[in-house]
C-alpha cells in the first residue's frame, strides 16, 4: 500500500517536471484552453487557435532569440534579443526548413526524419539507395508552381572525370563540378552546357593558435607573406577565380573593407620567421582533405604547391596529410589540427555574418584556437546594425584585426560551375550552391537526372553542414522564405512577408494559407515554432538530429537554450 | 663439413660427350639464357636498375622542382620533343608536365627506384621472416607447426591488398608503412613454401648424417637443410617481387602509400586520374612503367621456375 503510494507521489513529480521543462508552451495551451470555451460558445464555428509558445527567461543565455510564439494559425512572432538586420535571410536558409509537427513528433526528431523528411517542396523522397542514388518524385499538392519533370534523381561521384563523361553519354543530365581540365572540353562539346558560379566562396589556409608554433603571431603573419596565392590561382582554378584580399568576397556588402592582404615578400617573411626564433624553419603538416569544392577545384595539387612554397620560401618541411573528409571536418572543428590545414567557405546567405561569424564570431568552433576578442567584438557590434553603411567600420576593424592576426591565409575566391545537357531548359548555377530543379527539364525527358560530388549525409538539414546535402534538401523541404533561383535575393515562400518593428528585435511573419505537406497535413504557425524550437532548446525532447550538433543554428543565432555547460 | 651432395650435379653438356661437373647455379644460367622470354625480363630488369642507378644523372629536371616561374610551362602541358617537331626555343619535356607543373619524365626515371626499392625491400622482408617462421614449422613440426601454420592460414584468408588497406590504415598511410603492410601480407607464401622444401629436405640422406655425427638443431636447419631449400623461395621471390611492386602502386594510388610529392609511380597515376581525357600523358607513362617493371619480373621469375625445375631439365629451351 505504502509502496503504491510512493510509485504515485514519485510519477506526479515526474509529471510536474515534464510540464515545468515543457515551459511557456503548456502555460500557453492551458490558458488558450481556458479561453476557448467560452469563445466557442458565443461564436460557433471559429475555433480559437492553440498556439504554440517558446520563451527564454531572459536574453543572458547569449543566443538571439528570447520568444518564438505562434500568434494565430498563420502568423509567426520572433522577439530577438538584439537587432538583427539579416534575420530574413538567415531564415531563407535550407537548415531552417519547416517541417510538420506531428511528423517530426512521430520521428522523435531522428530515424525517418534523417532519410524521408516531409516538407512542403516540389519535390517528395520515393526512394533512397544508399550508395547509389536518391529518387524524388514531383509532388502534386505543391503551393507553387509545379515542378517541371515528374521524377528527379541525384546521382553522386567523387572523379569529376567520371562526372563529365556521364554527361556527354547522356546517362545524367546536369553535374556539378567539372574539373578545371574539362571546362574546355564542355564548352567545346555542342550537346554540353557549362553555367559558371559566381565565386562566392573562400578558399582559406588555416592554424590553429594553440599549438607551437603557430601560438607565435609572427610565425603566421611569415607564411601569410611567404605564400604565393596568384601563383596558385594561375595554375590550379579555372578561369573566373581571383585572390583573395579579405576572407568575404567582395560581392558581399562589406565583405572587402579595410587594408587589403599582406603582398608577397618571401624576403620579409624570412625575417620575420627569424625574429620568431626559426631562422631555419620547421617541420610541420598540411592537413586537407580529398574532395573537390569549388573553391578548391584540384586539393592534392595546391597542397602540393603550399608544401613546395613552404620549403622553398621559408625552409618550412611540411608533410601533406590527406584525410577522410567527416573525420577532417570533426579534428578541424575540435580543434585537433597541429599544422596547416587547407578548408573553405560557400556562402549560405549573403551576409557579413555568414562568413565572419561564423569562423572568427564568438560563438564558432576552436578550429582556429583562441578567439580574438578585437575581432569578435567587432563582429558583434556590426551584426546588430541593419544600414550597410553603418556596419562598414566594424567590418572594417574586424578585417584589419584578421589581417594582423592572421587566424587563416584568405587564398582565393574560385569560380566553378555546373554543366548540363544542351536541351536542358532552366539551366543554372546557383551561388550559394543550392540548385533548384523543379524549374529545370530535358524536352521529352520525364527524368532529370544530377550528378553531384558527394552523397547527402542525411536529409534532416537542420543538423547538416554539408553542401550536397543541403542541395538535396532545398529540393524537398521550404523554409519560411527563399532565395531566387540561382541569385541572393531574398523571396518569399512559406511566409507571405515577414515584417520588423522599428529597432529589429521582433519580426512577425505571415504565413501562406492552405500549404500542404507532402502528408497531407497543413502547414500552420505550430508548425513553424516546433521547428525552430527542437533547434533552439537543447532539452526539447525532439533536439535528437543526426549528430545533434545542429551547427548552423548555434552559429547564426548564437547558441542553444538550456545548453549544458 | 662435406658438401651436399646434390649442390654439384653431374651433367652431361650440350654435345653430350664429355662428362664434367657443373653446379647448379651455372646450369640455372645456361638454362634461363636458353628462354627468350627470361632475357627480355633481363634486359627490362638490367635497364630499370640502370635508370634507378643513374636517375641523377640522366634526369633533366629535380623531379620534385616545381617549373613555375622557371620555364615557360603551363600546368599539365602534352609532351614536347624537339626531334619530333616541338620548336626549338620551348623547353624539351619528353613527357610532358604534371599537375603540379614538374617534369613528368624526370618523375617517371627517379619512380624506378621507388619500385625497385619497395620491391625488393618487401620480398626481403617477407622472405626473412617466412623463412624464419616456414623452417621453425617444417623442422620443428607438432604444436609449433600447428600454432604457426594457422597463424599463416588466418593472413592468407583475407585477400592481400585489403589487408594491407587495413594495416596501413591502422598505422597511418606512408611509404615505410605500406612497405610493413605489403612485407606482411606476404609472409604467408614464403611460409609454406620453405615450409614444405623443408619437409621434404629433412629426411634426406645428408641431413641424417649430419645429424648422426651430432650437428646442433640450428646448424643443422640453417646450415644444411635451408641452402638446400632454396631454389622455391627464388622463383617464389622473383615473383613476388611484381606482385609487391603491384600492390605498392594499388596502395599509393589510393592515397595510402608514398606521400606527395615523392615520384612514386602508383601516386602519380592516382593523382592525375580525373585528368585521364583531358592529359592522358600523366597517367599512360607511370602506368606504362608499372606494367614494363612487373612484366619484366614476371617474365624472369617464370623462366627461373623452369630453369631451376630439376624435372624440366633437359626439355627446357
Amino acid at each position: 500500500m505504502k509502496q503504491k503510494l510512493f510509485l504515485l507521489m514519485s510519477l506526479m513529480v515526474l509529471v510536474s517536471m515534464l510540464l515545468v521543462s515543457c515551459g511557456g508552451a503548456t502555460e500557453a495551451a492551458t490558458e488558450a484552453a481556458t479561453e476557448a470555451p467560452t469563445e466557442a460558445a458565443t461564436e460557433a464555428p471559429v475555433e480559437a487557435y492553440d498556439g504554440m509558445v517558446s520563451e527564454a527567461p531572459n536574453c543572458d543565455y547569449g543566443g538571439e532569440f528570447l520568444r518564438i510564439e505562434a500568434v494565430d494559425e498563420y502568423t509567426v512572432q520572433f522577439t530577438l534579443c538584439y537587432p538583427d538586420p539579416a534575420f530574413p535571410s538567415k531564415i531563407a536558409f535550407t537548415a531552417f526548413a519547416i517541417l510538420p509537427s506531428e511528423y517530426v513528433e512521430a520521428s522523435g526528431g531522428a530515424g525517418d526524419l534523417l532519410t524521408h523528411p516531409i516538407g512542403t517542396g516540389p519535390y517528395m523522397v520515393a526512394d533512397w539507395v544508399r550508395g547509389e542514388q536518391l529518387v524524388l518524385t514531383r509532388f502534386d499538392g505543391y503551393w507553387g508552381d509545379a515542378a517541371l519533370t515528374p521524377t528527379l534523381v541525384f546521382r553522386w561521384s567523387t572523379e569529376s572525370a567520371q562526372r563529365v563523361l556521364e554527361l556527354q553519354a547522356g546517362t545524367v543530365d546536369g553535374i556539378d563540378n567539372p574539373g578545371p581540365g574539362d571546362f574546355a572540353v564542355i564548352q567545346a562539346d555542342p550537346g554540353l552546357q557549362l553555367v559558371a558560379r559566381p565565386a562566392l566562396n573562400i578558399f582559406y589556409i588555416g592554424f590553429n593558435n594553440t599549438y607551437p608554433p603557430f601560438d607565435d603571431e609572427r610565425v603566421r603573419q611569415a607564411i601569410a607573406m611567404s605564400i604565393d596565392r596568384q601563383r596558385i590561382v594561375d595554375n590550379f582554378y579555372p578561369v573566373g577565380s581571383e585572390v583573395a584580399s579579405h576572407f568575404t568576397p567582395c560581392a558581399i556588402p562589406n565583405g572587402c573593407v579595410g587594408e587589403a592582404w599582406y603582398t608577397f615578400d618571401p624576403e620579409a617573411g624570412r625575417a620575420l620567421l627569424a625574429d620568431a626564433g626559426y631562422p631555419d624553419g620547421f617541420t610541420t603538416s598540411i592537413f586537407f582533405r580529398d574532395v573537390v569544392r569549388g573553391y578548391l577545384p584540384q586539393v592534392s595539387n595546391v597542397a602540393q604547391d603550399i608544401q613546395a612554397q613552404l620549403l622553398e620560401n621559408l625552409n618550412i618541411d611540411a608533410q601533406v596529410v590527406s584525410m577522410e573528409s567527416g573525420a577532417f571536418l570533426d579534428a578541424a572543428d575540435s580543434g585537433q589540427l597541429d599544422g596547416l590545414h587547407l578548408l573553405g567557405w560557400g556562402a549560405d546567405y549573403p551576409d557579413q555574418t555568414n562568413f565572419l561569424d561564423y569562423h572568427f564570431g564568438s560563438g564558432s568552433s576552436n578550429q582556429f584556437g583562441e578567439k580574438w576578442p578585437d575581432i569578435y567584438e567587432n563582429l558583434a557590434a556590426g551584426a546588430q546594425l541593419a544600414d550597410d553603411a553603418a556596419r562598414a567600420p566594424y567590418y572594417e576593424a574586424a578585417n584589419n584585426a584578421i589581417r594582423q592576426h592572421v587566424p587563416m591565409i584568405p587564398v582565393a575566391h574560385g569560380g566553378s560551375a555546373t554543366a548540363y545537357d544542351a536541351a536542358a531548359v532552366g539551366a543554372h548555377a546557383s551561388p550559394l550552391g543550392n540548385e533548384y530543379f523543379a524549374v529545370m527539364e530535358v524536352p521529352g525527358q520525364d527524368t532529370f537526372v544530377w550528378m553531384q560530388n558527394a552523397e547527402p549525409i542525411s536529409l534532416f538539414c537542420a543538423d547538416e553542414t554539408d553542401g550536397e546535402s543541403l542541395r538535396a534538401c532545398e529540393q524537398v523541404t521550404e523554409a519560411l522564405l527563399a532565395y531566387e533561383v540561382g541569385g541572393t535575393a531574398v523571396k518569399p515562400s512559406l511566409a507571405e512577408r515577414c515584417e520588423a518593428n522599428a529597432d529589429l528585435t521582433v519580426w512577425t511573419c505571415y504565413l501562406r494559407q492552405g500549404v500542404q505537406f507532402h502528408d497531407g497535413t497543413t502547414l500552420d504557425a505550430n508548425d513553424v515554432v516546433l521547428s525552430f524550437t527542437l533547434q533552439w532548446d537543447a532539452n526539447h525532447p525532439l533536439h535528437v538530429g543526426n549528430t545533434g550538433a545542429f551547427t548552423y543554428f548555434t552559429s547564426l543565432f548564437g547558441g542553444f537554450l538550456n545548453a549544458d555547460e | 663439413m662435406e658438401k651436399p651432395v646434390n649442390n654439384n650435379i653431374a651433367k652431361l653438356d650440350a654435345e653430350g660427350l664429355s662428362l664434367k661437373s657443373v653446379s647448379l647455379w651455372q646450369i640455372t644460367w645456361r638454362r634461363l639464357f636458353r628462354r627468350k622470354s627470361a632475357i627480355v625480363g633481363l634486359v627490362i630488369l638490367g635497364g630499370l636498375v640502370l635508370i634507378a642507378l643513374t636517375a641523377d644523372w640522366i634526369a633533366p629536371y629535380d623531379p620534385i622542382a616545381v617549373l613555375i616561374d622557371v620555364e615557360d610551362v603551363r600546368v599539365r602541358q602534352a609532351p614536347c620533343i624537339h626531334l619530333f617537331g616541338c620548336p626549338e626555343d620551348q623547353p624539351q619535356h619528353i613527357m610532358g608536365i604534371d599537375g603540379n607543373v614538374r617534369d613528368e619524365f624526370s618523375r617517371v626515371l627517379y619512380g624506378s627506384r621507388y619500385s625497385l626499392f619497395i620491391g625488393f625491400a618487401t620480398v626481403g622482408f617477407a622472405i626473412v621472416v617466412g623463412t624464419f617462421l616456414g623452417a621453425m614449422a617444417g623442422y620443428l613440426g607438432g604444436w609449433m607447426d600447428n600454432v604457426i601454420m594457422r597463424v599463416m592460414d588466418v593472413l592468407l584468408a583475407f585477400p592481400s591488398l585489403l589487408l594491407a588497406i587495413a594495416i596501413v590504415s591502422v598505422l597511418g598511410p606512408g611509404l615505410t608503412n605500406a612497405l610493413l603492410a605489403i612485407g606482411i601480407v606476404s609472409v604467408p607464401a614464403y611460409a609454406r613454401v620453405v615450409r614444405a622444401s623443408v619437409l621434404s629436405v629433412r629426411e634426406m640422406d645428408f641431413v641424417s648424417a649430419s645429424r648422426a655425427v651430432g650437428g646442433s638443431t640450428l646448424y643443422i636447419l640453417f646450415g644444411r637443410i635451408l641452402p638446400n631449400a632454396l631454389t622455391p623461395l627464388i622463383v617464389q621471390g622473383t615473383l613476388g617481387i611484381a606482385t609487391a611492386i603491384l600492390d605498392a602502386a594499388a596502395l599509393s594510388f589510393l592515397g595510402l602509400g608514398a606521400q606527395p610529392p615523392l615520384p612514386e609511380w602508383g601516386s602519380m597515376v592516382g593523382a592525375e586520374r580525373n585528368q585521364v581525357f583531358t592529359a592522358p600523358h600523366l597517367v599512360f607513362y607511370p602506368g606504362l612503367a608499372i606494367m614494363l617493371t612487373v612484366l619484366a619480373f614476371n617474365l624472369l621469375g617464370d623462366g627461373l621456375r623452369d630453369a631451376l625445375d630439376p624435372r624440366l631439365g633437359h626439355v627446357s629451351g
